[in-house]
């Protein structure tokens, strides 16, 4: 069983939105990660920097052709991170009574 | 010590689940995909039941320029966005895959048998008609099972 512990590195919207796509993933292109939650380039780089830092995420970069391409994906401490981080939403919620609906 | 509402804990686990729903839609093989297969099976059929050099060849040119371009645009519009991690499709995914595949192959091969032990013509052809629009039909069924399975399987998934 995930212990629980609350994130505040991982819990601002935006983070936790890049983080939850990154933990469904292997690893996930930076346009992908972009897209996906609507952020500028610059805007994502300084999202992924902090995470990068904090030692959650790995940034790998490579060439496809004379392409450049930037992926990311969660290390295992990061990935440990959001699963401590969910645990501890769900006591949250289990202990209010309240509950997810499913889609 | 953080402060943070129950309802704002729901709303938050209930954002993690749509994007990592983001990520498995994402990878899901859309439904035309299934339905080319299909046609390019019956292509392949054909060129096979008209038995002539010249008709084969084609056929089977068609048949593997069609699949190679689009399994090409799956794999580079879909999967290589993100890759699924390891542990959302486990070993019931595996059984789904794999009796899906037999279940079209069997029944087309079963099928082609028995209308040429009939002395129908173009068993192939009919037989991957029915194998083909089978394909198309159950594709989206089968990545509708997998979804499923895979939602089950992501973190913070309480079923």
């Amino acid at each position: 069983m995930t212990a629980a512990r609350f994130d505040d590195l991982i819990h601002p919207p935006t983070r936790l939105a890049i983080v939850s796509l990154l933990a469904a993933s292997q690893w996930a292109e930076f346009k992908f990660i972009r897209d996906s939650v609507s952020l500028s380039d610059s805007a994502l780089s300084k999202q992924l920097a902090t995470l990068e830092q904090a030692g959650y995420v790995e940034i790998r970069r490579s060439f496809v052709g004379k392409r450049p391409r930037t992926s990311a994906r969660l290390t295992p401490a990061g990935r440990a991170a959001f699963e401590q981080h969910v645990a501890a939403l769900q006591q949250m919620v289990a202990g209010s009574g309240l509950s997810i609906t499913p889609r | 010590m953080n402060d943070l509402h129950a309802d704002e804990a729901a709303q938050a686990l209930a954002e993690i689940q749509r994007r990592q729903q983001q990520v498995i839609d994402q990878a899901t093989v859309p439904g035309w995909y299934w339905w080319s297969v299909g046609a390019l099976m019956v292509v392949l059929a054909a060129g096979v039941d008209t038995r002539t050099p010249a008709a084969l060849g084609g056929a089977v040119a068609v048949f593997v320029v069609g699949l190679l371009s689009a399994t090409g645009v799956v794999v580079r519009s879909q999967f290589l966005q993100a890759r699924l991690r390891d542990g959302l499709l486990d070993g019931r995914a595996v059984v789904a895959i794999l009796g899906f595949v037999a279940l079209i192959v069997g029944c087309t091969l079963g099928l082609a048998f028995g209308l040429r032990a009939a002395g129908v013509h173009y068993p192939a052809t009919l037989a991957c008609l029915a194998g083909g629009i089978a394909l198309g039909l159950g594709g989206p069924v089968l990545m509708r099972a997998l979804r499923r399975i895979m939602l089950g399987n992501r973190a913070g998934s309480t079923r």
